[in-house]
């Protein structure tokens, strides 16, 4: 139990290692049995999990390189717990539901290491180690893209790796400033001074303003790129647009979610001041997201790029809440992170699916498919609703949390973020009407099969948790809810300036009073 | 009792999951008869509540689990039988039934026979949610989830294909299913807003709660309250369709028509004026006076706007809608003058004979083989005898005429209004009362008397199924009945709902008021008969006139907003992705990469293999690096 996160991590990859010599045949009952492997373990995770307490839990260190402070250090707690187990889930359903058929053992073992590499970055509190997670994520998902890809994957698959690269480079930047910050801070001067890069030791350092501003800027680009967050979300669309259909579900649901975790668990509680400082700059890039790309969404002519955009503006709230300094904005934020997760893997896949059948993703090839693929429809309207923000779906939780916080904030800002619900609405239900509904009256669509068994198998359970957790989302919340709380409290204990101290303070007790 | 809140409130939604059960097969007529069933097991659940609560005057909560719990965020799934959520549940659960019941024989040829009954099972769950929660955030789930099953609904018959606005108003009902839904959605964000401003300033979302709170937020900012009472309001002109929102609700009318009886007239759009009501210590308040009073001047105002539109009108179901419309006004005006238990009252006997009136009308339908125009009809008396009893009783005490029920409840709106002294809002009501009986007769006499001209279209009609016109029969009772029991009706809710009296002055007059509206509606209906009785006789001159045009185009309301609103903004839409998006934001970032590969390549050609070039590529490089080194020292 006590080496359960390192088994998280690396299991997949020797598994990956060892698909090598699985034959082509059995590789994706062997991808299957080792992804379903590894989610009963994130769920045994969850399980001795301890949701009261704030606490890192499931603790690994091993120094590596100890002369500069850089350690194997991975941990748990409440924000990252959940990104975990969804992780793994989203890896076993896209691999279940996965329908390509060239190179199909290269697919399985590719995604793997992808495995490997994503809950190493949820998990990591070593930099450094952090680092490498994040910049090796990139490469699994270059070689989907590139080498599964549509006609353009070329040109997308570059354009996605240089430019989150280069994010990440301006990141590391930031990265090796705060080590020789720390280190300074420890008597680097006299030449004593410890050298760390443990996430936890940085969190106690008090940085001047003027540093946390640059720093900010520094991760900000880093993760901005990741979300991505406008104007820096032109990657996407490519990317999504000549992924495979696992691609972008990985990438939908887990890969974008690095980025907004960044901002949760570097940039808030790294730079108290900066953030609170940056909450209306950042909360307007978040409103352009959800209004301006909602309705370039609302544009598109493919189905894969209006769900391609309407992530960006998802993203959008996820930014707003995580920056509404209170507990129901930055847990809301979290919620809504997993919420999208399932939720925009969920529509990837079956717009997937119908690319299966027809080879177009154009919506002016459909119309009136409700009448041959009922079931089909069906869990597309679910999906749909839940995107929208239904209440009694996971989606609302989170939205909901996200703007009730954010109003404690700003009330013009989000009155202007919650149009999300309207825009959502727009370009949700114009798709589902070109698509869906009306006289289904091209002809290679009159004989369109209904879901199969293994698409069933595979979308069903996202449907079950998409209502479980929309009906009763405590069991997820309350964890999440007292990491955020415990950060909170640390941000407003390290912050340097007062005004800072009284913002983070005065947001705290407004939810303390009435207890 | 704590079960039989549950019972009422869950048998329609096991009634909709059992009917989804079978949602992929052929029509099975059991999956009907169990819904209504399980309706009815809702209804006798609520009657007996209502029962209790009437003999003991005890409310019941029950509390079944927390739902969302974040920092002091506290939000329970809890359920609250009173006075005035008991009586809507009685009046939800009972005309439910019978639409259940007539939707047995009226969707009995469609392929999709099960599916609407799951779909109509889930509103009156999500319908009986919102009456039912003990909370705001709780009338929000029930208030969406009336709000995807109107779409669900509207939309039911999803293969028609979008035809132009001069062949249907509708365009299809898809179409009007995502217009419905879009526009409750705009409404919905000023509900959240308001449920935000409820939560920060009380700490709870709990009924109980935040109302005993108001006064104390009074004393400090009573800004605040008004904020909280426009933002809750702009909800409810949403679904109750108040203008500028309103164009969804008879566009809404491509739904199956019992769609159009339950949630469109009876139940799902009270939703708003319940809204109003439940939030009576809000609305009521001394310093959201003005807020209450724009609530009745924009009641007074839609009544009167709706009934003009209704004038001219020939589809048969839009008739009926924008009478819809009209009689929310009415509920708003009572509701914004105060008079909350008289709103209650007007919603609670429209809704048995606004849906009786719809189920005629379904009738009609049903018989003239899907053709709504009434100019087509005429002279269907004599093959549906009973649907013209009905329609005829329901049209009657929707005119107000006595002793039906719509007498009742339409004259203590106008008589409130008259005790306020605004006669204005007066005068308004009291001629929009004769509208209501001008153009529902017109209505009755061009579909059931005169020359029957549905003949040159090959049309023959034939009376509905015996057990559907049995199971109307409820509604046309208490479309009779349900107005003599006014003052118990009054006894009962002001328990929980503020008292609303009338003056001295008002109580002397009150005989004159009531001659005075009775005049308007009786004059109403014989001018609608001697004009329409004998036969439609069209003047060419009357419908080229410019006002006829008007109010048959609705003001040019919808047209106004498909110009102004949704094509700028898909126009826009399309300039943000592909001139913003791809030309400038896209295009930048290409634009650095290339100058990067560019200056990369460009300067590969240093890299020529000559010596004495490198050296002087060297010196070039020592010497910009001395230069670079001397600026930096002097500067620094």
């Amino acid at each position: 139990m006590d080496n359960i996160l390192s088994v998280l991590i690396f299991f997949p990859a020797i598994a990956g290692l060892l698909g090598f010599v699985i034959d082509k045949n059995s590789i994706r009952a062997y991808g299957i049995s080792v992804t379903v492997i590894e989610f009963v373990l994130s769920l045994v995770l969850w399980a001795s999990f301890d949701g009261t307490s704030a606490a890192m839990q499931f603790v690994e260190l091993v120094p590596i390189v100890p002369d500069f402070g850089i350690s194997y250090y991975v941990a748990v707690d409440g924000i990252s717990l959940f990104l975990v187990i969804m992780t793994t889930l989203m890896t076993l359903i896209g691999i279940i539901s996965m329908s390509v058929k060239s190179e199909i053992k290269n697919m399985v073992i590719t995604l793997l290491f992808l495995e490997m590499t994503m809950i190493g970055v949820f998990v990591t509190l070593d930099v450094i180690v952090f680092y490498l997670f994040w910049e090796l994520s990139l490469v699994p998902m270059l070689y989907i893209i590139g080498a599964w890809g549509g006609p353009l994957r070329v040109y997308a698959a570059i354009k996605f790796f240089l430019y989150t690269f280069t994010g990440s480079l301006i990141m590391l930047v930031g990265i090796l400033f705060l080590a020789f910050t720390y280190h300074d801070a420890m008597g680097g001067y006299d030449n004593v001074g410890v050298w760390s890069f443990a996430l936890t030791d940085w969190y106690q350092l008090k940085l001047d303003v003027d540093v946390q501003l640059w720093l900010f800027a520094a991760f900000f680009i880093g993760f901005a790129i990741k979300v991505p967050m406008f104007p820096f979300h032109t990657w996407l669309p490519y990317a999504h647009g000549q992924a495979p259909t696992i691609g972008s579900v990985i990438l939908a649901a887990v890969l974008l979610k690095m980025g907004t975790y960044g901002f949760v668990r570097f940039s808030l509680p790294l730079f108290p001041d900066a953030s609170v400082m940056m909450i209306v700059p950042i909360a307007v890039i978040a409103i352009i997201m959800i209004i301006y790309t909602a309705m370039v969404a609302y544009a598109q002519e493919d189905i894969k790029q209006v769900i391609a955009y309407s992530s960006v503006s998802h993203m959008g709230i996820i930014m707003l809440g995580a920056f509404a300094m209170n507990t129901q904005g930055i847990s809301g934020s979290i919620f809504q992170m997993l919420a999208h997760g399932i939720v925009s893997g969920a529509l990837f896949m079956l717009v997937g699916m119908l690319y299966d059948r027809r080879h177009t993703k154009l919506m002016s090839e459909f119309g009136g498919l409700a009448l041959v693929m009922p079931r089909y429809a069906m869990i597309f309207g679910i999906m749909l609703m839940a995107s929208v923000g239904l209440p009694l779906t996971m989606g609302f939780v989170g939205e909901f949390l996200v703007l009730i916080g954010f109003y404690n904030v700003s009330p013009i800002l989000t009155i202007l973020a919650g149009t999300s619900i309207i825009v959502g609405a727009v370009y949700m239900l114009s798709l589902f009407k070109k698509t869906f509904f009306g006289e289904l009256t091209n002809e290679k669509n009159k004989n369109l099969l209904d879901l199969d068994a293994r698409e069933t198998f595979s979308l069903v359970p996202l449907v079950l948790i998409v209502i479980w957790l929309g009906v009763y989302p405590t069991p997820i919340l309350k964890p999440i809810d007292v990491s955020v709380a415990s950060m909170l409290e640390l941000m407003e204990a390290k912050a340097t300036k007062p005004k800072t101290k009284e913002f983070i303070a005065s947001m705290r007790s407004d939810n303390k009073e009435e207890n | 009792m704590e079960n039989l809140v549950y019972i009422a409130l869950f048998a329609p939604f096991v009634s909709s999951l059992f009917a989804l059960m079978f949602v992929m097969v052929p029509k099975q007529t059991f999956v009907g008869i169990v819904a209504s069933m399980l309706l009815f097991i809702s209804f006798l659940a609520s009657s007996i509540l209502a029962y209790h609560i009437v003999m003991t005057n005890e409310v019941i909560y029950v509390r079944m689990m927390d739902w969302i719990v974040v920092g002091n965020l506290s939000i329970p799934f809890g359920f609250v039988a009173d006075h005035v959520s008991v009586t809507m549940m009685v009046v939800v659960s009972l005309v439910s039934t019978v639409v259940h019941i007539y939707s047995i024989g009226y969707m009995d040829h469609d392929r999709s026979f099960n599916r609407f009954f799951s779909y109509l099972s889930a509103f009156v769950f999500s319908m009986m949610v919102l009456v039912m929660s003990d909370n705001f955030a709780g009338l929000f789930i029930g208030w969406e989830g009336v709000g995807v099953c109107s779409w669900l609904l509207i939309g039911f018959w999803y293969h028609k294909k979008d035809v132009t606005r001069d062949i249907n108003p509708s365009i299809s009902p898809s179409w009007a299913a995502n217009e419905a839904f879009i526009m409750n959605r705009i409404a919905d964000l000023g509900m959240l807003v308001g449920i935000f401003i409820i939560f920060w300033n009380t700490g709870s979302l709990q009924y109980d709660v935040v109302f005993p709170k108001l006064s104390e937020i009074a004393v400090i900012s009573p800004e605040i309250l008004i904020t909280a009472a426009i933002a809750l309001f702009i909800g409810a002109m949403g679904k109750s369709a108040q203008f500028p929102l309103h164009t969804w609700l008879t566009d809404a009318m491509e739904g199956p028509t019992p769609v159009s009886a339950l949630i469109h007239a009876a139940t799902m759009v009270t939703a708003g004026v319940f809204l109003v009501i439940r939030a009576n210590p809000l609305f009521g308040m001394e310093e959201v006076a003005g807020v209450s009073y724009f609530i009745a001047s924009l009641g007074t105002f839609v009544a009167f706007f709706a009934a003009s539109m209704a004038l001219v009108n020939r589809d048969l179901k839009r008739i009926i809608a924008f009478s819809t419309l009209s009689q929310l006004g009415y509920m708003f005006a009572a509701a914004g003058l105060g008079a909350y238990w008289i709103a209650l009252f007007h919603l609670a006997a429209h809704a048995f004979f606004k849906a009786l009136l719809f189920l005629g009308a379904g009738n009609v339908m049903h018989a003239m083989h899907d053709e709504l125009d009434i100019f087509k009809m005429g002279g269907l008396r004599k093959k549906m005898r009973w649907t013209w009893g009905y329609m005829g009783l329901a049209s009657l005490a929707l005119a107000g005429i006595w002793p039906l029920a719509g007498f009742y409840s339409k004259d203590a709106i106008i008589e409130s209004a008259f005790n306020e002294g605004n006669l204005i809002l007066w005068a308004m009501l009291v001629i929009t009362a004769g509208m209501t009986a001008f153009y529902s007769f017109r209505q009755v006499f061009l579909t059931f008397h005169g020359d029957e001209r549905y003949k040159e279209f090959g049309i023959h009609p034939h009376e509905m199924y015996k057990y559907v016109l049995i199971g109307m029969s409820p509604l046309a009772i208490l479309a009779v009945v349900a107005g003599w029991g006014k003052d118990w009706f009054e006894g009962f809710v002001t328990n929980l709902l503020p008292a609303y009296k009338m003056s001295e002055h008002t109580h002397h007059l009150v005989t004159t008021l009531t001659i005075i509206v009775s005049v308007f509606a009786v004059s109403g209906i014989l001018i609608a008969a001697f004009k329409y009785i004998r036969g439609l006789k069209r003047s060419e001159k009357m419908e080229n006139s410019f006002i006829y045009r008007l109010l048959a185009n609705q003001y040019y309301i919808p047209q106004l907003y498909a110009e102004m609103i949704s094509k700028p903004y898909a126009e826009l839409s399309n300039i943000f992705w592909k001139s913003i998006d791809m030309k400038i934001v896209d295009a930048t970032v290409d634009a650095i990469a290339n100058i990067v590969y560019k200056s990369g390549d460009g300067s590969r050609k240093m890299q020529s293999g000559n010596l004495s070039n490198y050296l002087a590529w060297m010196t070039f490089g020592a010497v910009a690096l001395l230069i670079a080194a001397l600026i930096s020292s002097v500067l620094g």
